[in-house]
């Protein structure tokens, strides 16, 4: 979908414009490079870009003139700022002339890529709905995610409460997921990224059918949880935080689980285990595995 | 006046009055007359006995004999009977059957003994559902006091004198924080609660039953500074506390005392629970404002203060829960009644939770100043498996960047100054003891994987640091240390402590410098001998059964996951050192106490240096004497 | 509940104070099962299903059953304090559905405290 799309990156940071090239061409974007605001301006009089990813500061011509220029001149062309000096004034006068978006310097591949690739859909118009698989997430489950979403929309501070409402709808966070919050909160998916890895509560992986969440507090491991640990890890053949091939099983730590008086504790779904010892462990999960419930 | 043989004692406790103990007094004095006896039997007025539902009640002394439910019709009868006659009469007597019985009361039993409840007074008690039950507890009169009858000044001035110090953490006086942010003049503040400990606590058990305690605490904090809107902040895996916090909001907002014209006193308060993401950071004051900004929960440079400049940007105050929770009592009682329990600098009580080696675990609270040893020995009572020789070796206070203390500093008192100066924090007042089981290294590294994990990132020598301490740690506990690494563990530490920004950063590495602090021979002894005597670190360990004292009752045998115990019955057994994978099973499993940590080394050891070994660190002489004592103990 | 003002904050607790001493209140039995969240991973719900249960089987009407928070002895949940008008209330502590059957049998029927379980008598007031 990156075919013959023109990108032209303007700054006069040379490894700006390296990086850029290197990022996105290896996504098949058609990147060039100008250094300041004149030589870009020669080189759109020759050729359409589609993208124009701007520098502010830069001696002679900068970037509110070039952006003037690009706006009186190449009306069709989007714009995206780059700038890691984003003053209240510039970016006002930056927003005033229509920029898509901007991105802080110094920035991440990742934040690049997205902030042009938002930029190229916004420019067709819309925002496309990424297909999401109905297997894995049927749309009752996505039409209750948007009633959340609307409900929270432009409340500050709304993210966290949205992200935890979105995995007790889902069941966890994957990237699409958090791209269509992102979306209906008109934040950017960096930033909802950096939330959802930043606190523990949120999971971007699947989970298991049952959740065996170890309790790692002090008292547990005082009482020797480690070796627990060690027996689930054999047993269910996972490492912490995975998920078992058979999709049964997945295993959680957590850093109290509240029950130091039972401690070592691990609670699987609602069920709290306590006092436990490594050769309790193995007739424990038997109890949430599909032959114990046949022969019971 | 003759000495009177007998005192007869009426209860005059508001009950028995209002069953008429007065009159039966009188009566009492005159039957007593007709007899002549006036002289012999004094009546007196006591207080309260307090069983108030069965009044007017009736003690005699020296006998002790108590006679419950006296009407003024049963005194003539009584006197004729029991003072000339001298039969006690039954019938009269308090029939309390459950004091026949093997029960004890509260005063009896330490645990409930030695503690003074405070914020926890109604734990257990009433329904954290019903704010009736609360209200019935006195609950929201201190915030009708405070709204209507007092000025915010006032109201700071109490704090203030109060000298009630921040609970959460380094204990900052609560009454200058909120003076500062009162005077600030901003249209909009806010009142935030922060219950974000991390580790089960006190404040957790606070939310859980009594959530009213802390939103009437937010209430008047909020009146102090002049916020009319608040933020309760707890871990979403909190499910119960947000729930009951919920819906004690709800309940609040609906009888006008959240919201608007609390009270009818035009003062307005909204309050909202957020649930934070599970962070531990977001304890500190600037990543949890963060975080209720939706943002990733990072702590910012201070100053400006969270007073001057917090929430949005607004002058913001954070309590801790068990702080706020103080609070409405401090509002009633006043600053001299609060200081009356705890020492001049930390006065009041504080909630502890207990965990670990300790036979009640639970969380209790006490007066502040009191000796850790009464909390280990009285409440706790005592290390579990004493009688089997198992022993005190540590507490660790204050959580994950706290610090673990020595049996020698048991007798400190606990005060916020005294933990500090300890190298501990009183933190959330969590307190994990640990026996000699323990091995501190271990919990050092233990400690410091959490911090590693849980540093938010921003300043490099907490993001960094951590996970080379912790690093260095795993490679000791694994036979890796080389002797510099205690020293450069101490000097990392240092650069933690001035290069970090936030509290947490500075007080990571207080784990680490306890323990070498105060048990500095078990980093030696990992190092140098590699040998952890504790059996722990399973790399510095070989474990030989003492075949000196071995029953051979083969316990450790069928215990043994992977077969590595040989032996016939009745004769001593033996662990084959190649099959062994020193999961200390074996150990926790003999009942005599016949295996024996020996260093890492000694898995090349012939039998008699094992043997030698063995008796070395346990004289079998020794060994045998404690076995006798303890079942001496057991026929006793 | 209608908006609060400071008369009804009193009566409110003359009303509840009365109900907290079970004469008044007309009830004969007041169980109060401890739901921290350290009673509820020992068992507290099912000794609070249990309680209900036998209360339903029962059939008895002046026994009431309230939920409240932990009593702070977490390794001995769970916990129900037993209280039966005009006399102290009781805590049981380590209780299952057997041993909640026999307390409800024995002490809240049968009016005796059942000793072995017991863990003390009287119930938290200090102020």
């Amino acid at each position: 979908m990156a075919e013959n799309i023109k990108i032209l990156v303007v700054d006069d940071e040379p490894i700006v414009i390296r990086s850029a090239k290197r990022i996105l061409g290896a996504e098949g974007y058609d990147v060039e490079g100008a250094s300041g605001g004149r030589e870009a301006i020669i080189m759109m009089e020759k050729k359409n870009y589609d993208l124009v990813l701007t520098d502010l500061k830069m001696p002679e011509v900068d970037g509110i003139t070039l952006m003037r220029w690009i706006r009186k001149s190449r009306p069709e062309t989007g714009i995206v700022v780059i700038t890691g000096y984003p003053s209240q004034e510039t970016i006002k006068e930056a927003l005033e002339l229509g920029i898509i978006d901007y991105v802080p310097k110094p920035f991440t591949p990742a934040v690049l890529l997205d902030v042009t690739h938002r930029a190229l859909e916004w420019m067709k118009g819309k925002i496309p709905e990424e297909e999401i698989p109905k297997e894995e997430f049927p749309p009752s489950m996505i039409s209750e995610l948007d009633r959340v979403i609307k409900e929270y929309k432009n409340k500050p501070g709304s993210t966290i409460p949205v992200l935890q409402r979105a995995q007790e709808i889902v069941g966890y966070l994957p990237p699409i997921i958090q791209k269509r919050i992102a979306r209906g909160l008109n934040v950017s998916t960096a930033d909802v990224h950096s939330i959802v890895s930043f606190y523990s509560f949120f999971s971007m992986k699947p989970r298991g059918e049952h959740i065996v969440k170890v309790c790692l507090g002090t008292a547990c491991y005082v009482k020797g949880i480690e070796a627990v640990v060690t027996k689930l890890k054999a047993e269910l053949k996972i490492e912490m935080g995975g998920i078992t091939d058979d999709k049964r099983f997945s295993m959680e730590s957590v850093r109290c689980l509240g029950a130091c008086g039972l401690a070592p504790v691990m609670v699987i779904d609602q069920d709290t285990h306590g006092t436990l010892e490594p050769k309790k462990v193995a007739q424990i999960l038997d109890e949430y595995r599909p032959v114990s419930k046949e022969t019971t | 006046m003759k000495k009177s043989r007998t005192n007869l004692m009426v209860c005059a406790g508001s009950g028995c009055v209002g069953a008429k103990s007065l009159k039966v007094k009188n009566a009492l004095q005159e039957e007593l007359k007709k007899w002549k006896l006036e002289d012999e039997v004094t009546v007196v007025l006591s207080g309260c006995a307090g069983v108030c539902t069965r009044g007017p009640i009736i003690t005699v002394y020296p006998e002790e004999i108590f006679y419950e439910n006296i009407k003024i019709e049963d005194v003539s009868f009584l006197v004729e009977e029991h003072f000339l006659k001298g039969r006690p009469v039954e019938k009269f007597m308090y029939k309390e059957p459950v004091e026949r019985l093997a029960i004890p009361r509260m005063s009896e039993i330490p645990f409930f003994k030695h503690q003074v409840l405070r914020v926890l007074r109604n734990k257990g008690l009433i329904d954290p559902d019903k704010i009736e039950e609360y209200i019935a507890r006195d609950g929201y009169s201190a915030a009708a006091k405070a709204l209507t009858e007092m000025t915010p000044e006032e109201i700071i001035k109490v704090v203030k004198d109060s000298g009630i110090r921040g609970r959460g953490g380094a204990g900052f006086p609560v009454g200058v924080k909120w003076e500062v942010c009162a005077k600030m003049d901003s249209g909009q503040k806010y009142m935030l609660c922060n219950g974000s400990a991390a580790i089960k606590d006190g404040d957790r058990a606070l939310m859980e039953s009594d959530p009213h305690e802390i939103i009437e605490g937010m209430i008047i904090g909020a009146r102090a500074i002049g916020a009319t809107k608040g933020y309760i902040y707890v871990r979403t895996d909190y499910t119960i506390a947000v729930e009951r916090l919920q819906k004690a909001i709800d309940q609040a907002t609906e009888a006008g005392l959240l919201g608007e014209d609390i009270l009818g006193s035009g003062f307005n308060f909204d309050l909202q629970v957020f649930r934070g993401g599970g962070a531990f950071i977001c304890g500190e004051s600037t990543a949890l404002i963060h975080s209720i900004e939706g943002k990733r929960g990072t702590p910012r440079l201070i100053p400006p203060r969270s007073a001057e400049a917090g929430l949005w940007g607004k002058p913001t105050i954070l309590n801790n829960v068990e702080t706020l929770a103080n609070i409405p009592l401090v509002i009633i009682n006043g600053a001299d009644w609060f200081k009356s329990l705890g020492t001049d600098d930390s006065p009041g009580t504080k909630v502890f939770a207990l965990t670990g080696s300790i036979n009640n675990t639970g969380f209790v609270e006490v007066p502040l100043g009191i000796p850790i040893r009464q909390i280990l020995t009285d409440i706790g009572g005592g290390v579990p498996g004493a009688k089997r020789g198992r022993k005190f070796k540590a507490v660790h206070i204050g959580g994950p960047t706290g610090g673990s203390l020595p049996e020698s500093l048991l007798d400190m008192p606990l005060t916020f100054d005294d933990i500090e100066k300890a190298g501990a924090v009183m933190g959330s007042g969590g307190m994990v003891f640990m026996d000699d089981n323990s091995c501190m290294v271990a919990m050092a590294k233990f400690f410091l994987e959490f911090n590693a994990d849980e540093s938010c990132g921003k300043c490099v020598p907490c993001r960094v640091g951590t996970k080379i301490m912790r690093d260095m740690l795993i490679a000791i506990t694994e036979g890796r240390g080389r002797e510099q690494d205690i020293n450069a563990l101490q000097e990392i530490s240092y650069d933690l402590i001035v290069g970090s920004m936030c509290g947490f950063g500075q007080m990571a590495p207080n784990p680490v410098l306890t323990t070498i602090k105060y048990f500095r021979e078990e980093y030696d002894s990992h190092i140098r001998d590699k040998w952890c005597r504790t059996g722990m670190c399973r790399e510095l360990a070989t474990f030989y059964i003492d075949e000196r004292i071995c029953k051979g009752c083969g316990v450790c045998l069928r215990a043994c996951p992977t077969k590595a115990i040989i032996g016939e019955k009745k004769k001593p057994h033996k662990i084959i050192q190649e099959l062994c994978l020193h999961c200390k099973t074996c150990y926790d499993a003999c009942k005599f106490r016949t295996i024996r940590v020996l260093p890492f080394s000694a898995r090349e050891a012939s039998e008699t240096e094992l043997a030698e070994l063995a008796e070395a660190i346990a004289p079998v002489v020794a060994v045998k004497k404690t076995e006798k004592a303890e079942k001496m103990e057991e026929v006793e | 509940m209608a908006r609060l003002t400071i008369d009804d904050l009193k009566k409110i607790k003359e009303k509840q104070k009365a109900a907290f001493t079970l004469r008044q209140g007309g009830q004969r039995a007041k169980v109060t099962v401890h739901m921290g969240t350290c009673g509820i991973a020992a068992g507290a719900r099912d000794v609070m299903t249990t309680v209900m249960d036998e209360i339903a089987n029962a059939n008895v009407e002046d026994v009431i059953v309230t939920t409240s928070g932990c009593a702070g002895l977490c390794s001995r949940e769970p916990m129900i304090t037993v209280e039966i008008v005009n006399e102290p209330p009781i805590k049981y502590c380590d209780l299952n559905a057997t041993k909640v059957k026999e307390i409800f049998k024995e002490h809240i029927m049968g009016g005796k405290p059942v000793e072995k379980y017991a863990l003390v008598l009287g119930s938290e007031t200090t102020y």
